[in-house]
């Protein structure tokens, strides 16, 4: 119905996470119709997150040349590591401004349903940097989800005989929130996880 | 709990229609067979479940020529008015909403209107598989409180999950596969342990309403039997690990609350195999019945009840005993022919292919 080339890019565009065939057409026609310079500098976007864009040799997260900015910057508490499923969880984490540790990314989380095991994650990766660094504590971050607890425990009982100390962040309530609106599974664990108060 | 109004377009034979039933009593949809009686039930079943109770998937839902469905209705919970819709498209994502806010979780509003079906199917609980009352107790769970609804998925997933491991690790168990194993392990015992005994109460609270349920229904006084049966013996943990060279093997979990049984006897009878088509009619009306009973129980005032078809096989002694039995509350009712004598509803609505006719519906 279309030229090849705007076929093509439709193609292309409906191949996107969240781009239906509507949406891929409408982009493809609005890219279509853009002043030449403006639909270049996306295909400069692409190129050069796909050229410049490259994996931190030591947490995984997305870097661009070697390290990545958080393993580069020598202020944060390298005995500290946050283990998290994706780089997008690290951005999560780090608007706290609570954390000042590094960081270690897996890529996904245990799902045998989608092929995911331990040697798909940066499992191994871990237990090297565990073996050579002056880690003390690991923090599991993974989604409080079923797979995200399986792997927090898979990890945790990997780690053990380590020795070093291995946390799980907590689940409850968001801040500023009402109780009347938690639904009963965040509450239930909330109450689980009480704590003393300090007075 | 009750519906006050229902509206319909292009759902099943309906090009559009409007429902209002008696907001306090009982409505008698009568018609025809195929003139769309139960697609009204089914609509309402629809909108608090997001599914068929018939079981229909999703074309068939939608009336032939159009490209998708539309039901709201409205609904009357403890004096505050709920308001229910969904869109149903041949294709592509569903959409419901509760209060105009789009339904996240079905648990929310399994909360906020409360149901309960009746329908021939229901035979299946007696004379079906053990998977079909592992159903009905679940069901019967998450209507007692929509917490349970998170132990029923989270199992089913576990299962899937640890499923999908044993076919990888086609019958090895390497030191990579016994560490993962080992999770879904702890995460299946716990979450089986918890929904065990969640049946095992539930039973419990079961038994004494389904035989006075029973009794009424079928006329004789033979005790029934409720047991629930465990698939391992012991604590779940120690029988997974026993399982495991067997589950490698066949790839299968063994052992766990998905392959539980519900027996239910009659006198000293097993009730699948060595009881009559009337007694076992019976038993799965007294099960649905007691069911019912709890949520009432648990619930401020008694859920929705909608009985699809269900004098068809009852005789009118039997028949009378159904109505007597039934808590007051809202009750949505199905027949194809005159109602029981003893039967009196409080609005009928004549149903034919696919329009309302009568005091509870426009022409």
């Amino acid at each position: 119905m279309y030229t090849a080339p705007l076929q093509a890019l439709i193609d292309e565009l409906g191949r996107l996470p969240g781009v239906g065939p509507k949406s891929a057409q409408r982009m493809a026609f609005h890219l279509l119709k853009v002043a030449p310079e403006d639909a270049l500098r996306l295909t400069e976007a692409i190129t050069a997150v796909k050229e410049r864009t490259t994996l931190c040799p030591v947490c995984f997260n997305v870097a661009e040349g070697d390290l990545c900015d958080m393993c580069a910057d020598t202020r944060r508490d390298p005995s500290l590591v946050c283990v998290v499923e994706d780089p997008r969880d690290i951005v999560a984490v780090e608007k706290t401004q609570e954390f000042r540790g590094c960081y270690h990314v897996l890529h996904g989380a245990l799902n045998p349903i989608e092929g995911i095991g331990p040697d798909q994650l940066r499992v191994r990766e871990l237990l090297t940097r565990l073996d050579g660094d002056a880690i003390t504590e690991v923090i599991l971050c993974t989604n409080p989800n079923l797979e995200g607890e399986a792997t927090a425990m898979y990890l945790a009982r990997l780690l053990r005989p380590l020795g070093v100390r291995i946390t799980r962040i907590a689940s409850g309530l968001p801040v500023g929130g009402d109780l009347e609106y938690a639904d009963e599974l965040t509450l239930g664990r909330a109450l689980e996880g009480r704590r003393d108060v300090e007075a | 709990m009750a519906v006050t109004a229902l509206w319909l377009t292009d759902f099943r034979c309906f090009t559009e229609a409007v429902f209002e039933p008696d907001p306090a009593g009982l409505t008698v949809l009568r018609g025809p067979n195929g003139s769309g009686k139960t697609s009204i039930l089914e609509a309402v079943g629809w909108l608090v479940t997001m599914r068929s109770f018939r079981g229909a998937p999703r074309e068939a839902l939608v009336r032939t020529g159009a490209d998708r469905a539309i039901l709201r209705a409205e609904v009357d919970a403890a004096g505050r008015r709920v308001q229910l819709e969904a869109e149903i498209p041949l294709t592509g994502p569903v959409r419901a909403q509760l209060n105009r806010q789009v339904v996240r979780r079905r648990a929310d509003l399994a909360e906020a209107v409360r149901m309960t079906v009746f329908s021939p199917d229901d035979l299946q609980l007696v004379q079906g598989g053990p998977s079909a009352r592992r159903d009905f107790l679940d069901e019967a769970l998450v209507n007692r409180h929509p917490r349970n609804e998170a132990l029923v998925t989270d199992l089913d997933r576990v299962l899937r999950q640890r499923t999908a491991l044993l076919r990888q690790a086609g019958g090895r168990l390497t030191p990579e596969v016994e560490a993962t194993l080992d999770v879904w392990d702890s995460r299946l015992v716990r979450t089986g342990e918890q929904l065990a005994e969640a049946r095992e109460e539930l039973v419990t609270s079961l038994a004494p309403l389904v035989n006075e349920a029973y009794e009424r229904l079928a006329g004789v006084s033979e005790p029934v039997g409720l047991g629930y049966r465990r698939s391992w013996e012991g604590d779940l943990a120690g029988a997974v690990v026993r399982a495991r060279p067997d589950d490698l093997r066949r790839q299968v979990t063994g052992v766990g609350p998905h392959r539980d049984e519900l027996e239910i006897t009659i006198g000293p009878r097993p009730s699948r195999t060595h009881a009559s088509q009337g007694e076992q009619r019976s038993l799965a009306l007294g099960l649905r019945l007691a069911a019912h009973g709890l949520a009432c129980q648990a619930a401020p005032e008694p859920p929705v009840l909608l009985l699809d078809d269900v004098f068809s096989e009852l005789d009118p002694a039997r028949s009378e005993a159904l109505v007597e039995l039934l808590p007051p509350g809202q009750v949505l009712l199905t027949t194809a022919t005159a109602p029981p004598p003893a039967v009196s509803p409080d609005r009928v609505v004549e149903v034919a292919s696919g329009r309302l006719l009568g005091t509870g519906g426009r022409p």
